[in-house]
């Protein structure tokens, strides 16, 4: 099945291949903010395609459920933080519609082209109400009480001072309203976590180096590792002021998201 | 309703809407922007720094702001210079 899958997927891999690494030898950490930005970068151009084959399609339905517990509704000014590609974006804007604003941010350069380019494929009308920036979750670009409400998927995990972005996302929101943070679930399940290592070592990483790019997923698994479950969202949205958050788990506890008000 | 039209072309024109400018600060200072039409770029006034758009996109992380050298770049026609130091 992932051979049938690769060949249906662009053939990046041929304009960047390079000698399969012995992957003990070259596992670098991911630390700084930069080499996540490299790293963010480098996996742009197949990023979609592997986020479907990965999930087999149901991120979309994950995405659907985090714009739902964000609360956003017609004629909304609405901010999606890392916002990658624009999946969320573009669901966050058909939310919106005419009237509403959509303010999509990044740190990778490569994705917000990408981005944009889907953006000027696309023939709705609302999705013109998006504007991409380039920016850094940790010092975002807005003024205080800005927005209806905020997203932020598969991003949070990835940012390096995560205290510092929820301060920064708790500012710009307008109060009483609310950010919807999906992501990864660092599972306090051993079952759980057994299965996800064993899901990204197996799988993910396998496929992932048929594109040149098994550094980069290997990361993931230490990414997750290092983030917070459920328990240390809810206590951390608390500590920067948040007035509540709550965690689901969803996608059969491999994901969750929180949901806290301003 | 023509007048408001008028100041949403113009800041498309310059690269952002005028919808968005309202949101925009510095990432530093949490300071409003000054957009800058000649050289299609948002100036932090109080710390003498630009942040350039490109392609529409402006690019405010702190890293990519220019150090203005002088009042004269702050004014002038010509494009800021790039800070050597």
């Amino acid at each position: 099945m992932a051979t049938t899958l690769q060949f249906a997927l662009p053939s990046i891999a041929g304009r960047r291949r390079r000698p399969r690494p012995d992957s003990r030898s070259i596992i670098r950490p991911v630390r700084c903010a930069a080499d996540r930005q490299a790293l963010f970068n480098r996996i742009a151009p197949v990023y979609d395609n592997l986020n479907d084959l990965f999930s087999l399609g149901r991120h979309r339905v994950w995405k659907r459920m985090t714009v739902s517990w964000s609360g956003v509704k017609e004629g909304d000014t609405v901010l999606d933080v890392c916002c990658g590609s624009g999946d969320l974006a573009f669901l966050l804007s058909e939310k919106v519609g005419i009237t509403g604003k959509v303010i999509a941010l990044d740190f990778s350069r490569e994705q917000l082209q990408i981005a944009a380019s889907r953006q000027s494929e696309r023939s709705k009308a609302c999705y013109k109400n998006i504007e991409w920036i380039e920016g850094d979750a940790v010092n975002l670009p807005f003024s205080k009480s800005s927005f209806d409400a905020a997203t932020i998927g598969y991003g949070l995990r990835n940012i390096v001072d995560r205290r510092k972005a929820m301060e920064e996302m708790y500012k710009v929101l307008k109060p009483g309203s609310k950010v919807s943070i999906l992501d990864f679930n660092k599972s306090t399940s051993s079952l759980n976590s057994s299965i996800q290592d064993w899901m990204i070592d197996c799988i993910v990483v396998p496929i992932a180096s048929g594109y040149g790019l098994a550094n980069e997923y290997h990361y993931l698994k230490n990414s997750i590792k290092e983030y917070l479950t459920g328990n240390e969202l809810e206590k951390l949205a608390g500590e920067v002021s948040f007035s509540e958050a709550k965690f689901y788990e969803i996608g059969a506890g491999f994901m969750g998201n929180l949901v806290a008000t301003r | 309703m023509v007048r408001r039209s008028g100041v949403l072309l113009k800041s498309a024109a310059a690269g952002i809407s005028s919808r968005l400018a309202e949101i925009l600060v510095c990432p530093l200072t949490k300071q409003p922007l000054r957009m800058c039409e000649k050289t299609n770029s948002l100036i932090s006034d109080s710390i003498g720094v630009s942040y350039p758009i490109v392609d529409g996109i402006p690019r405010l992380v702190p890293s990519d702001g220019i150090i203005l050298q002088s009042d004269q770049d702050l004014n002038s026609s010509d494009p800021p210079q790039t800070n050597s130091s």
